[in-house]
């Protein structure tokens, strides 16, 4: 047997299975599942080279460089990297010192999600669309779960991670409060964000569509401003909304204003010849809590005039002496109709007043007229009774 | 002559009778007059005002949602859809006896209030007055449409509040639940209003 173990072909079986051997082992520790660490940026990262206690040096490699940030290496082969930054991540390898390959390991740095910073729009009675921000950028994708208390019931809150938000649909809005938890979750951990909204507080429609502002002809002063719901609005006897006009010459700092829940105002006091600013906003009518919309695009609109006198050169050079005043406005009537006919009663009223004025004098000076005459009729039949008596023959 | 200036007399009475017919007559916007739902609907607009004006006045806003009325109408079942498909009479049913129930809820804030010596005592009172007229408005509308009349639910009460915190934190909680009712009520008004046009 001795003889037989040492023949040249039995060592040389035995030298070919014993690298055989060893470099499958070396296989083995390539091929197992990539060890991946989620390690927090900032912190002291510890990488261990497989589970080798041998205690013999070894020499680490990033990224198949042996250029490695601040870092120690610990007599068992560990390697310790002091609060790590971005620079640090990467794919890490340790070497005995004949050059050959013991493990590997990933690195991934970055953050456990925190809690997040959660705003909530809601648009109309049905619909809530929640958006967040993460506390800081977390490096890592984020998976997003979110529920909502919709009355007694919890409902998920359909999320659209990219986006970092989530809409529910459907709300039963008429409960004093309602309830959002967004759960966030990465490698490195997850968080929970709870937050409790009153939707009747936060509701503030889009703001009005089709904002148009047309000039009225042979009216100067007058511009016709028209709009309608925000799509996103019902139009429907129940959701009344109460908007918002303002408008004010382009270059004044003071806007006038009038509230209105028609769809058209006309504006009666324009100033002829200018460029005049004008917007409109939204506001559920009923709800005096909710908030109004944005203010719909800044429209430019010049009053109807008679292009052969207008100077459009000096209408661009006219400026206002308000600009450093800060910004005011003024109320004006609801309605444009109503304010033409309130014009008109007035005028009706001050008609009739003077008749009646005009009545009265007129019938007084008949009255005292009347009575004079009849006073003097009196004296004359007196005086004519006088004469008669005195004519007698006593 | 003297039956000339006695006609004549009679005739400018007559002539300012008649201007000043014409003068109270001569309004600049023609009005119209209130139908039996926008009389509901006005006073519940009364009413959401009034609440809101104790809640700003009186009541603890707390962001704990206490729960101490259990009894109170249930909204989370009516969703705005729903606003578009209401039927009259069901409806009315509905909201006398929501409102009866408030009612109730409200009479026993008001005694507990009265018991601390709450400053929101005398809007309560009013604006129990007020909730009562809009039943009494809203049970004659019911009579004129035949809508049924529900038999009233009784309501469960908190048993005893023993400090001044927990009448806060109830006022707030009930008038919170109430001004939504409201909300809801005008809303179902004004869109019941052509329903009840049409039956009228």
């Amino acid at each position: 047997m001795p003889g037989l173990l040492s023949s040249p072909v039995c060592l040389t079986v035995i030298w070919f299975l014993s690298w055989s051997l060893c470099s499958s082992r070396a296989q083995i520790r390539t091929d197992e599942v990539p060890d991946v660490q989620y390690k927090t940026l900032g912190s002291n990262v510890t990488l261990t080279c497989g589970k080798s206690q041998n205690r013999l040096p070894v020499v680490w490699h990033l990224n198949n460089s042996s250029v490695l940030p601040w870092h120690r290496v610990t007599p068992d082969g560990e390697l310790i990297l002091p609060q790590v930054d971005r620079s640090a991540q990467g794919d890490y390898s340790c070497y005995d010192t004949e050059g050959r390959l013991l493990h590997t390991v990933t690195l991934r740095l970055g953050h456990r999600p925190g809690l997040l910073s959660i705003s909530c729009r809601v648009p109309n009675h049905t619909h809530v669309r929640c958006s967040w921000v993460e506390p800081a950028k977390m490096y890592l994708p984020v998976s997003y779960n979110a529920t909502f208390k919709n009355g007694a019931e919890w409902r998920p809150c359909v999320v659209d991670a990219a986006r970092r938000h989530c809409d529910v649909d459907e709300l039963a809005f008429w409960q004093p409060m309602h309830t959002l938890i967004v759960t966030a979750f990465n490698d490195f951990g997850s968080s929970k964000t709870t937050i409790r909204i009153k939707l009747h507080e936060l509701l503030k429609p889009d703001p009005p569509e089709s904002v148009k502002v047309e000039e009225l002809e042979d009216f100067p002063q007058r511009l016709l401003v028209s709009w309608s719901f925000p799509s996103s609005w019902p139009v429907e006897d129940a959701f009344p909304l109460m908007f918002h006009i303002r408008y004010r010459p382009q270059g004044s700092v003071y806007w006038s204003e009038i509230y209105t829940e028609e769809s058209s105002f006309v504006i009666l006091d324009a100033l002829a010849g200018h460029l005049h600013q004008v917007q409109v906003r939204a506001r559920d009518e009923v709800n005096s809590e909710s908030r109004w919309s944005d203010w719909s695009q800044l429209l430019l609109v010049k009053p109807w005039e008679v292009y052969a006198t207008a100077d459009p050169t000096e209408e661009s050079e006219y400026f206002f002496p308000f600009d450093t005043k800060p910004e005011t406005s003024t109320e004006k009537s609801h309605n444009p109709i109503q304010g033409d006919e309130g014009n008109l009663g007035l005028v009706i009223l001050l008609v009739l007043f003077s008749v009646v004025i005009l009545t009265t004098i007129l019938s007084l000076i008949f009255v005292m007229w009347m009575r004079q005459r009849r006073r003097d009729q009196a004296t004359k039949q007196e005086l004519t009774s006088m004469v008669k008596m005195k004519s007698m023959p006593i | 002559p003297a039956v000339l200036l006695d006609s004549s007399s009679s005739l400018l009475f007559s002539l300012l009778l008649a201007q000043l017919q014409v003068f109270t007559s001569a309004s600049p916007v023609p009005q119209r007059r209130p139908t039996d739902m926008d009389k509901l609907s006005n006073q519940t607009k009364n009413l959401m005002k009034l609440t809101q004006e104790l809640l700003r006045e009186h009541a603890f806003d707390s962001d704990v949602e206490p729960h101490r009325f259990r009894s109170l109408p249930e909204m989370s079942n009516r969703s705005a859809n729903d606003l578009s498909n209401l039927e009259l009479k069901p409806t009315l049913t509905q909201l006398h006896a929501d409102l009866k129930l408030y009612e109730h809820h409200f009479e026993w804030l008001n005694r507990v209030s009265k018991k601390h010596h709450h400053p929101a005592v005398p809007k309560l009172v009013e604006m129990i007055k007020e909730m009562k007229s809009l039943i009494t408005l809203l049970h004659r509308q019911m009579l004129r449409v035949e809508a049924p009349r529900l038999t009233p639910a009784t309501p469960s009460l908190p048993p005893h509040l023993p400090y001044q915190f927990d009448v806060l934190q109830s006022s707030h909680e009930l008038l919170q639940h109430f001004k939504l009712f409201c909300d809801w009520a005008y809303r179902a008004f004004i869109s019941l209003k052509p329903k009840a046009s049409a039956v009228q």
